[in-house]
């Protein structure tokens, strides 16, 4: 109107959500777990930033992937680091990663009716020194899984890890089975190729990737040791060790 | 619910070496409820040419019916079989034509084109619901499982695959795909178009 | 003065609190002390979890809008759903059967989910609708079982567990959790099964099934139901109904989970594959396709030829 009032009733809505793209995976093997993640962060068509990690480690034997809303994600990993410090400092040793995991979903479901919008997973390494996954959905549901790709490009990764890491719809050569666990070399391969290909078909994923590796205490670093760009996040090499590859994804 | 997704169903197409292949899953649904488990969405147009009709089950009868009215006319006026790239641009004029109450069906074409040597090369080809075409090189994917064909094909598919290793591509890649969509599946198919034959096959998949 | 009107008051917002603590018999686990020692820093994080609400004027139908994709498909937080889940009542004890998918719109986000909850040696939850409304909940009712029999020196019945968890859910009203379960077990009464939802509901029966396939399930479920039915009998018609759900609805299916409740508590009796049943059955004597029963038969279904 004229006089600057409205001529009908104006409604306002606040939305505290955003996506921010981007895809995660992990992978668990006998004594080692993979978690990768690419780099970029985005909102609608427009690229926030090319670096802007998704995985985090925790402790020398558990690494978190977090995924969705970007802010939402940050939080809820500096809540869980404070956790898992208190803890610490409670009881003189790190949380073994069941109870990380269990932590986990009873942070996620105390936020039931205000929900952190982010799909996390859990990998690392449990007491038995088996590799594990953990992935939840935002509210807190929970499941141990050998392998598990959430975020923007969920769709196009987990059929391709279903039939290159479980051999879905794949028959054995007769006299023989499929193996239970695979080679890490392997593993990074099916990694980074998974990620060249979301790279490829959806847009909120590319930039940089990051894959944390974490070996079960006492195993040798063979499988990765000759690829470059490789860094150790570990405290002490006694223990389980973290180990984190850095690799370059299309930018456009 | 979006319409395109009311019966459900899958389509995709990959180039070869002197090969192509097209593939579709079985499954005829109305939303959840899963109705008939052989459902042909992949219909011949010409000895090396097949036309793919993923989307709404009325509409592929339909344009299943139309473009053997529009390909026998074709062949009756011009005295020779349609060629791969003309029915392309055919399945296109004939979207087109329906711009504001289109058919709900995301056709892929896959066959032999004839060469002016006198040879054949690969052809595919996808359109969306209004005849946008895609000339791809590599593979074209359409239907309810689309996303998920995309990423195992771009994980599995190679350039020059002799024909065998790609029927074994195709059917990896679609079996996998529908098995992680909800709409999609129930059997499968899979037709290899080489220059003097096709092989068709029937593939056992998951029935849930 | 105030305070002590206050405790006494049957009305007012602190008797509101009060009640539903009295409801839940939440006022015990509210002492930090009682989740063990933290050398100090137990008073850092509270065991007890304080639910955080939006400061909306309407909090449920803010949850609604970010997170029913039946409502808005494009909302952004899905949660997953599609389930079918059976349990059921016989001379033998209580057969629970249930599929293991779980679906975010067309998406198969997992076929391995466990969706029958263990709550102690002889109780089992099932699971259908939110997922973590469902494992939250049910592990929760299983300390308070377990607090039941420290107190009380006797199993929890059945009939107390199910209404201990359909009164706590019903304390949560409006407020959008979803959930459909069947609490299955044996206590001194026999087996029992009770569905609770997160309507409130509660209903003691003999045969239920819940889920977007439980129609199907029913269908096979009701035609093969008696009471005096085997052991193996019934553990067939549980398998063979789920079966029949995973086949014909689109979000059931990947894998069966079966479990038996007797009087000396639960039993996992097996994890069958779908796809495998259709094509060879549990024992790989014959599958449970249709067309298996019927090629070859007639003219409309001529043999497959290789």
């Amino acid at each position: 109107m004229p006089d600057g009032s409205f001529a009908h009733p104006q409604e306002r809505q606040f939305n505290p959500y955003s996506e921010n793209g981007g895809t995660i995976l992990a992978i668990a093997g006998a004594d080692f777990t993979v978690v990768a993640g690419d780099t970029r962060q985005s909102e609608g068509y427009s690229i926030q930033t090319r670096y802007a990690p998704k995985v985090f480690k925790l402790t020398d034997r558990a690494v978190l992937a977090v995924n969705g809303f970007a802010a939402d994600g940050n939080m809820f990993v500096k809540k869980v680091k404070q956790r898992l410090e208190w803890y610490r400092h409670a009881h003189a040793k790190d949380m073994p990663l069941r109870a990380i995991a269990r932590l986990i979903q009873t942070m996620l479901y105390a936020q039931r009716f205000f929900p952190y919008y982010v799909y996390n997973i859990l990998g690392g390494i449990e007491e038995d020194g088996s590799g594990a996954v953990y992935s939840f959905d935002p509210v807190g549901s929970y499941e141990r899984e050998a392998c598990r790709a959430a975020g923007a490009a969920q769709a196009l990764v987990q059929p391709f890890l279903d039939n290159q890491i479980y051999f879905k719809n794949q028959q054995p050569p007769a006299g023989s089975s499929h193996p239970v666990h695979l080679p890490l070399p392997d593993v990074l391969s099916i990694v980074i190729d998974s990620f060249t290909g979301a790279t490829e078909r959806h847009i909120e994923v590319g930039d940089g990737l990051e894959i944390f590796v974490i070996l079960a205490k006492g195993r040798s670093t063979q499988g990765f040791d000759g690829r470059s760009g490789v860094q150790e996040l570990s405290t002490t090499p006694e223990g389980d060790r973290v180990f984190v590859i850095r690799r370059e994804l299309k930018k456009d | 619910m979006s319409i395109m997704q009311y019966n459900g169903g899958s389509v995709i197409a990959m180039v070869g070496k002197d090969c192509v292949a097209i593939a579709s899953d079985l499954r005829l649904g109305v939303q959840s409820l899963s109705i008939a488990t052989n459902f042909q969405k992949i219909f011949p147009v010409t000895d090396r040419l097949y036309l793919g009709l993923p989307g709404l089950a009325s509409d592929v009868a339909t344009l299943h019916e139309r473009f053997r009215l529009l390909t026998n006319m074709y062949t009756i006026k011009e005295e020779r079989e349609i060629e791969p790239e003309t029915f392309a641009q055919l399945v296109s004029s004939t979207l087109y034509e329906k711009r504001f109450g289109p058919y709900f069906i995301e056709p892929v074409v896959a066959g032999m084109q004839k060469t002016p040597s006198g040879g054949y090369k690969p052809f595919i080809a996808a359109t969306d619901l209004i005849g946008c075409l895609n000339f791809a090189k590599d593979f074209v994917v359409a239907g309810t499982a689309s996303e998920k064909l995309f990423g195992v094909a771009e994980g599995l598919w190679e350039p020059d695959l002799e024909a065998e290793d790609l029927f074994e591509t195709i059917s990896q890649t679609l079996l996998n795909a529908v098995d992680r969509d909800a709409f999609s599946g129930w059997g499968a198919v899979v037709h290899v178009i080489t220059k003097d034959k096709v092989v068709t096959r029937k593939l056992k998949g998951r029935m849930d | 003065m105030n305070s002590l009107t206050e405790r006494f008051a049957t009305t007012g917002y602190a008797a509101e609190l009060k009640r539903a603590k009295d409801v839940l018999g939440e006022e015990e686990d509210g002492l930090d002390p009682m989740w063990g020692s933290q050398a100090g820093f137990g008073n850092l994080a509270s065991g007890v979890v304080k639910f955080n609400i939006p400061t909306v004027p309407d909090p449920s139908a803010f949850l609604r809008m970010h997170t029913d994709d039946f409502a808005d498909p494009s909302c952004r937080i899905k949660i997953k759903h599609g389930t079918t889940t059976l349990a059921f009542r016989f001379q033998g004890g209580v057969i629970v059967a249930v599929d293991s998918r779980a679906t975010a719109g067309s998406y198969v986000a997992s076929g391995t989910v466990k969706k029958v909850i263990e709550i102690n040696p002889y109780l089992l939850g099932t699971m259908a609708g939110g997922a973590a409304d469902c494992q939250y909940w049910e592990t929760y009712l299983g300390m308070q079982c377990r607090l039941h029999e420290l107190r009380n020196r006797e199993r929890i019945s059945v009939a107390a567990a199910s209404k201990y968890l359909s009164n706590l859910v019903y304390s949560y009203k409006g407020m959008g959790l979803s959930m459909g379960t069947m609490i299955c077990g044996w206590d001194k009464t026999g087996p029992a099964v009770f569905y609770v939802d997160s309507d409130g509901t509660r209903l003691k029966g003999d045969l239920f099934s819940v889920g977007s396939g439980s129609t199907f399930a029913y269908g096979v479920l009701d035609q093969g139901y008696r009471w005096d039915l085997t052991d193996e009998e019934a553990q067939e018609l549980g398998r063979r109904s789920i079966y029949a759900a995973g086949h014909r609805d689109a979000f059931s299916g990947n894998t069966i989970n079966l479990f038996h409740v007797k009087e000396d508590g639960w039993k996992f009796i097996g994890n069958y594959d779908v796809s495998k049943m259709h094509y060879d059955g549990p024992d790989n004597t014959g599958g449970y396709a249709y067309e298996l029963r019927v090629e070859g038969k007639s003219s409309a279904n001529p043999p497959v030829t290789q």
